[in-house]
Order: C-alpha cells, then structure tokens, then sequence
C-alpha cells in the first residue's frame, strides 16, 4: 500500500516536532528566569523540579521525534504499511515501558531499536544493498544520510541512557564523527567524492 | 618581562587599535549609505562603491585581529602566575601562562564581525542581496564601536585578574592564596581550555555565516527566485555544520569545567537548543520548498532561526545563567 503525499507530511511532520522543541526551549529560558531569584537557587530542590519539568516537557516530542525518525529511517527497508505498523508496535512498546516504568525507560527502547536499525542501514548502505531505497541519489549522500540519523541516535541514546557509562565520552565522540561526518557527506556529495576518488567512483 | 611589560603591551593596542576602528566605522558608515543608495536606485555606480568599502572593511577588521593576536601573544609572554608554594599540593602545576582565545570578552561581537564580511565578500550571485547585507554590516559595526569595541578598555576582565593578581602579589596579601586558586580554575578550564579554542569561533563562524543565509530568507519572502533559496541554502549547510559540531563539543567541556556546577537546562544552553532544533527544521522544510506553502514557511523559519540565534547570543546579557554575565 502507497500513501499519497507520504514524504511530504512526514517532513511537515518532523519540522513540527522539531519548531515545537524549539518551543519548550523557549518556556525553559522564560522559565528559569523567573524562577532564577538569587545566585543560589540551582542548590536548591526548586532546581531539580525544573530540571525534572523540563525533562518532561522534551521527552514526548523527543519520543516523537524518534518516531518520525522511525518512519523515516526503515522506509528505506520496509513498505510503508508494514513500516506504519512497525512504528505503532515500537510506540506501543514505549507508551506500556512509561506507563509502567519511566520515561527514560522507554526512551531508552525506543533509542536501541532505532540505533541498532540505523547501524544495520548504515551496513546496507556501505555494501550498496539493493534492498534499501533512498531519496537522495548517490554512494557519498546516502553514506551522508544514514551515518547523521546514526549520530543522531547514538548522541541521543547516549545522553538519556549511558550518563554513567565509563564510556559516556567515547560514545559521545563517536556520535559526533558520525554526525560531522554525515553533515559532510550529505551537503557536499560532490566535492567529497572529488577529495576522496575511490569512494566517489562507486557513485557512477 | 611582568605587569610593566603587560601594561604597556596593553596602551600599545589602545593607540593602534583605536585609529583602527575608527576606519572601519567610517567605512562601514559609507558601505551603509552606499548599500541604501543601491538599494532604492539600482545603479551599479553605487553597488561598486559599496564592493569597495566591503573590501576595505574587511581588510581592516583583519589588520585589527592581527593587533589583537599580538597582544594576546604580549599576554602570555609576560604575565606569569606563579603559585605559592603553599598551594602547590593543591594545584598541579607550579605557574601558569595565560593564553587567552581571541574571541572572549569584547573581542567576541568584532571576531563575529570580521567573519561576517570576510563571507559577504564570497557573495557574488546577487547584488541586491550584498547590498542587503552591507546595511547590516554597517550596523553590526556601528554596535561593534560603541558597544562592543576590543580596543577602548582591552579585556577587562582578564586586566583586572591580571592586576590584581600583581597587587596581591607586592603586598604579600593573604587572599593570593584564594586568588591563586580562581586564577588556576580559569587558566585552566577557561583560557587555556582546548574547547575554549574549538567551541566558541566554531559557533561564531557559523553565526557569521547564518547572516547570509538570513538576508537571503528577506528576499525568499518578496520574490520566488530559486537563486534566494541556492544562496540561503549554501550558506546554511556551512553554518549547520560548524553550528552542530560547535555546540556538541561544549558538552564534554561542560562535564570537565562545571562538574560541580548545574548547567543543564541552562537559559544559553536552552537558547542553543532552540537555535539547533530551528536550523534543522528550515533544512528539513527546504527539502518540499516548491511544493505547497513551503517557500513562505521555509523562508519564515529561515528568519525565525536568525532571530533565535541573535536572542541566544543575548541571553548571555539578559538572563542570569552560568554562561551569563548578570546574576540574579
């Protein structure tokens, strides 16, 4: 089955999501202020209720996020009622985990499930699967577009998961290659498959 | 070498530095009027002048890092913090240069400045758009001079730690020790941070660039030429990256620095947050531009991020935070 529109409102949809981060943003800059009185409130408990009250004003368009994210990243993999029905199971999953654990439970599944997604479409993608399909053409964007989804998650599941890893800062640095690196790749496919002709040959 | 050496490195940049900036006021004031004129009236006559003014702007912005990087180089050749040797257990090293960035203090709105112009020059596709931005250049400089100017009261903040870390120093005051301990936390995790170094002229590169990508928007909003949104475009992919990868690379310096301080959710670091996440939604926007309502919505989100982004750089100024300059 094939929606009309399909991309089009997915993107409406993630740039929704993502002016309404913004939003939160704002509140918690509006917010702090007001609640900032004297120098030492951040020692307080006030502090912490805020740092809490903004957490979970983020989490669920974070977890939509990752949701359009979903949409987007399988879509290269799966058809889309079986991707529809792939990320309504995922939410399921993650709305019965905060229900009956926290939030950063279920962000943390939903998290995993997207990483280890991504990483497989990232394999695909540098063995030039023929199963994956892909809105942008060419070897250097489609590298550029999985690795920054990749990143993405990886930053994202390292901040609300792995805070006390001995690893944190491992993890975090390999998610900002990822994402540098994709942000590279995807903006100048072109002048990268120049800087780097053996790789920019598997384009034609 | 000492502080007799460090003041007079110090009035040396005054005198140079002043007779700078000047010039580039005044050249940025006749970029302005020449920018306007072209404007209103389309001649060339006027888009040429106002090329060369650019120019000349810019060129003297340059001269006027050069100064400044020499005086940051005086900085760290003579001023040496020496720690008591009663503190030595406590801190790891036993003196301490100071090498402060180039881009803190008053020094950050005219680094930011100077790379504004430096990417206007690199703007040749459309007249209209350069002469756009030479009006906001010419404000920018305007707000550099009188608000903002490296060369009236050259870094006051790392003067007055300087001056009196020498006075405690001559009258044998007990409070060095406490002063050698703040000196050795902002040495270290502050001026001589590598991330002091990445981070910050990462962002303003970005920012810089992001200024064209604003004009750009200005004119997306008036006329549906596909060459507003090719230089809009162009211009926010160089910001997006250095903006993502800047932003990024605080955290890890956050963890190091503010270990004991509250920092998340910070008003700078929600403000960042906005900026990002808007950034990304012009990109994502842009991708469907001819399709539907998206030409508007992406040129007001273009514009949108712009305003997000001189906001967040205000809240330093603003809004009481651990970035921020004002306290509750």
């Amino acid at each position: 089955m094939k929606f009309k529109n399909y991309d089009y409102y997915l993107i409406i949809l993630t740039t929704f999501i993502l002016f309404m981060i913004g939003a939160v943003s704002l509140y918690g800059i509006t917010y702090y202020n007001y609640l900032a009185v004297d120098s030492g409130w951040t020692k307080t408990a006030q502090y912490s209720r805020y740092i809490d009250e903004m957490d979970s004003y983020l989490y669920p368009f974070l977890v939509l996020l990752l949701i359009s994210l979903g949409l987007c990243i399988p879509k290269r993999l799966f058809e889309q009622d079986i991707l529809l029905k792939f990320s309504a199971i995922i939410l399921g999953i993650t709305v019965i985990l905060t229900i009956f654990s926290t939030i950063e439970t279920g962000l943390g599944f939903i998290l995993i499930v997207m990483t280890v997604v991504q990483s497989f479409v990232l394999v695909l993608t540098i063995r030039k699967s023929k199963s994956i399909r892909f809105e942008k053409e060419g070897y250097i964007a489609r590298m550029g577009s999985s690795l920054l989804h990749l990143g993405f998650v990886v930053i994202m599941l390292n901040f609300v998961s792995l805070r006390d890893s001995p690893y944190h800062l491992l993890i975090f640095w390999f998610g900002v290659i990822f994402i540098t690196l994709g942000n590279v790749f995807s903006f100048y496919p072109e002048k990268m498959a120049s800087l780097l002709p053996d790789i920019g040959r598997q384009d034609t | 070498m000492g502080y007799t050496e460090y003041l007079g490195a110090r009035e040396f940049l005054v005198m140079v530095g002043q007779p700078v900036i000047t010039y580039i006021l005044i050249m940025s004031l006749f970029q302005g009027i020449f920018s306007i004129l072209y404007l209103f009236r389309k001649d060339s006559n006027y888009f040429d002048y106002l090329i060369k003014c650019l120019y000349i702007s810019t060129g003297l912005y340059f001269i006027g890092f050069f100064i400044l990087a020499w005086f940051h180089i005086q900085i760290y050749n003579t001023v040496l913090i020496e720690y008591p040797a009663a503190l030595r257990q406590m801190i790891p090293v036993e003196t301490s240069r100071i090498a402060a960035p180039l881009w803190i203090e008053s020094e950050k709105l005219y680094f930011w400045a100077m790379c504004a112009s430096a990417f206007a020059l690199t703007v040749k596709k459309r007249k209209d758009i350069v002469a756009f931005i030479g009006t906001i250049l010419s404000l920018f400089s305007l707000t550099v001079y009188f608000f903002s100017n490296p060369f009236k009261d050259p870094l006051p903040i790392v003067n007055s730690e300087i001056t009196r870390w020498y006075a405690a120093l001559s009258s044998g005051d007990m409070g060095i020790f406490q002063l050698a301990g703040t000196l050795y936390g902002r040495v270290t995790y502050y001026y001589n941070s590598t991330y002091m170094w990445t981070h910050p002229p990462m962002l303003f590169i970005a920012y810089a660039s992001l200024i064209i990508t604003f004009a750009a928007c200005v004119y997306m909003l008036f006329k549906k030429d596909k060459l507003y949104d090719e230089i809009a475009y162009s211009y926010a992919k160089i910001g997006y990256i250095l903006l993502t990868t800047g932003m990024l690379m605080g955290y890890p310096w956050a963890i190091e620095a503010w270990k004991d301080s509250a920092w998340w959710w910070d008003p700078k670091i929600s403000g960042s947050i906005m900026m990002w996440v808007l950034y990304s939604a012009y990109l994502h926007s842009r991708i469907y531009i001819s399709k539907g309502r998206m030409w508007k919505t992406t040129a007001y989100l273009g514009i949108l991020c712009s305003v997000s982004l001189v906001f967040t750089y205000l809240l330093t100024y603003i809004v009481p935070g651990i970035h921020s300059v004002v306290q509750p």
